[in-house]
Formats: structure tokens, sequence, C-alpha cells
């Protein structure tokens, strides 16, 4: 690999690493998952990179490697020692205070996030990036009626799990 | 408020100031790492498999009864026999090998899943075909043997003087038969463990989407 393409790459990555940083997010619960989880994204993108042929934007490609990674390639790298679990909210450096039924429900929606399958959590992530049903049925695989309807399955699946 | 809306809020909120910022540097450590993908483990589990088939075949070779079996001069049954596994091996390996170039990050999530179930399908069905072909060689060594070993060969004369020689076919293939089970029992056993841990949570993944499209 040559010099120019690894400066082009990191530099990219650099500037959009937060949607690596978002799709860990969503997958793990712990630091050290994280971690290991960019690590790996990281790793197939750049893997992927000579065939990114700017057809698309760099950071519409991210979004498709970055999930496939999470759902299908990801293999922990050792068995972790179990770590405390951080909140959702450790996410959050500087923010304005919530009232605290909101960041009760917050939280708890986090929490109901983190038990959904690995699809359904790609549903939610590209969901929650703004992502039309268009983009999320290419970056599946499925049609857009089945994202639809699987999006609106995941929203009652949430409220159960929320609401039990 | 709809539940997502207001996730949506949060997750909005900040902008990019709540994730941590990896410097040049970091990143550019990361990509000189090695990966530990499942496609990687299946690559190297993969390849195990066929060098432990081509291993018994070749231990089988320089085994004693191997030798003996020469003295059958059976070359012109079993020679065909064996270029013809041959043969097999390296169109199961071409294909494998031809499956695993088509994997990619940058196709769609069902595409990717169905090209490694794919892979791993080529390997299953040359593990699949090795058991067929080591309990057919099996029968046919048993079948040359009634006719051309002089051990066989007396103990059948023997059998046949006490009119038990049906008796002593039948006991022969049973046993023969039984222990190839065995084998063939463990094997699969085997495969079906190192299957079952490594494509759990892909066939698991992609369950879930196929079963969007019923």
């Amino acid at each position: 690999m040559n010099k120019e393409l690894e400066h082009s790459f990191v530099e990219e990555l650099e500037k959009n690493q937060n949607i690596v940083h978002k799709v860990c997010r969503i997958y793990t619960n712990n630091q050290e998952a994280h971690n290991d989880l960019f690590q790996e994204i990281t790793i197939q993108l750049w893997k992927a990179y000579p065939k990114f042929r700017g057809d698309s934007k760099f950071s519409t490609w991210m979004y498709r490697v970055g999930l496939n990674t999470a759902i299908t390639l990801y293999r922990k790298r050792k068995r972790s020692i179990v770590t405390e679990d951080f909140s959702d909210f450790q996410y959050k450096i500087k923010s304005e205070p919530y009232d605290d039924t909101e960041e009760e429900q917050l939280k708890l929606l986090y929490k109901a996030v983190h038990q959904l399958n690995d699809i359904e959590k790609a549903l939610v992530f590209l969901y929650l990036e703004d992502k039309n049903y268009k983009d999320i049925s290419e970056t599946l695989g499925i049609t857009e009626v089945n994202a639809r309807v699987k999006m609106n399955r995941v929203k009652t699946k949430l409220r159960t799990i929320l609401n039990p | 408020m709809d539940e997502l809306e207001l996730l949506k809020k949060d997750w909005k909120k900040d902008g990019d100031n709540k994730y941590p910022k990896l410097s040049y540097k970091d990143i550019y450590s990361m990509i000189l790492k090695k990966s530990s993908s499942i496609v990687k483990w299946i690559f190297i589990i993969s390849l195990l498999e066929f060098v432990f088939w081509i291993i018994i075949s070749f231990a089988l070779k320089d085994a004693d009864f191997n030798k003996r079996f020469e003295t059958y001069h059976a070359e012109k049954i079993m020679l065909p026999f064996m270029i013809l596994g041959y043969l097999i091996l390296a169109y199961f390996f071409y294909k494998f090998f031809m499956n695993y170039k088509t994997i990619s990050a940058t196709d769609n999530a069902k595409i990717l899943m169905e090209n490694i179930l794919k892979t791993r399908r080529t390997v299953k069905q040359y593990v699949g075909f090795n058991l067929i072909y080591l309990a057919v060689s099996a029968f046919m060594v048993l079948g040359i043997q009634f006719n051309r070993d002089k051990e066989m060969i007396s103990l059948v004369d023997k059998a046949s003087a006490n009119g038990e020689v049906l008796k002593l076919y039948a006991i022969t293939i049973i046993v023969t038969a039984v222990l190839l089970a065995v084998l063939i029992g463990i094997v699969l056993g085997f495969y079906y463990l190192i299957y079952g841990i490594l494509l759990k949570r892909l066939n698991k993944n992609y369950r879930e989407l196929k079963k969007l499209e019923v």
C-alpha cells in the first residue's frame, strides 16, 4: 500500500471518525469493547479503501463498512474481562441539565436499544442518523417496504421493552 | 413523543463533541494492526480442513495395510479412483478460493453474509464428499480383499466348507459399516461444533434478514 493512499485514508477517517464511534456506541456497552470494535472497523475500512472509488461519499461508504463489521465481520479479539458497563451518559461531555424524568427515560431507552438484535440495532442506528428508507434498504440489502415494516416492528419492540 | 424521536433528539445533541477524538497518529497505528474478523478465521479453518484431508490421504497411503494392499495388484481399479479424488479436491479448492475472493465489506449486509456462507458451503460440501469417498473406498477395498487377499480367501473357503459363508460376509460388512459410521460420526461432530461456534451469530443475523422477505 502506498504512502499517499495511507495518508488520504487516515485523513478522511480522522475527519469522519464520529460515524465509527456512533456505530460502536450502538453495538457495544463498555469502553474496551468500543475500542476493540473501533479498531476492527478501521482495519476493514482500510482494507476496503482501495476499492472505494468515490462514486459515493466517503461518509456514506463508511456507514456500510462500519455496520457490516459490527453485524457480520467483527469477532471479539479476546474474551474481555467483564468491565463495568458505562452508561451512555458518559458520552455526554458537556450538556445542559436534563429534567430528571427525561434523563431517566433516555437511560432506559439506550438500555432498551442495547437489548435489540444486531439487525434491529442497525435500523435504529440508521434512523438516528437521519438515513431515509432507501439508504437503509440499500445498506442492509432488503426492500424499502420491508425496511419500513421492520422499523415499525422495532418501535413496537422498544415500547414493549420499556413498558413490559 | 415517539420513543425514537426522543432518542434522536439526544443523539444529535452536542453534535460531535461527545465522542472521543482520535488523532491522526492513533488512527495510523490502527491500520497497521491485524484484523481478527470472522472472515479471517473462516479462511484459516477452511484451509486447515483442506490440509486435514490431504494429510489423511497421505497417511493412509503409507499405512501398513496399504503395503499389503499393493500385493493385490488392484491399481487399475484404485488409481483412477485416486486421481478422481485429487481432481475433485482441486475443484473444491478453486471454488473455495473464488468464493472467498468475492467477500467484500462494501457489499450490502445481506450479500456479504451470503458470500461468507457460500464460502463455508463449499468447504461443507468438500467434507461431505470426503466422507462419501471414504465410505466408498472402504467398501471397494473390502470387495477387492474378498477376491484377492490370501488370508481372506482361505477364510472364505473355510466358511464355505462349514456352510457359513453368508455369515462371514455379513459380519465383515456390518463391522466395516459400523466402524465407518463411528468415524463419520466423530468427524461430523467435530465439524458441526466448529461450524456452530464460528457461524452462530452470522446465521442468526442472516435468518433475521431473510425473515423480512417472507
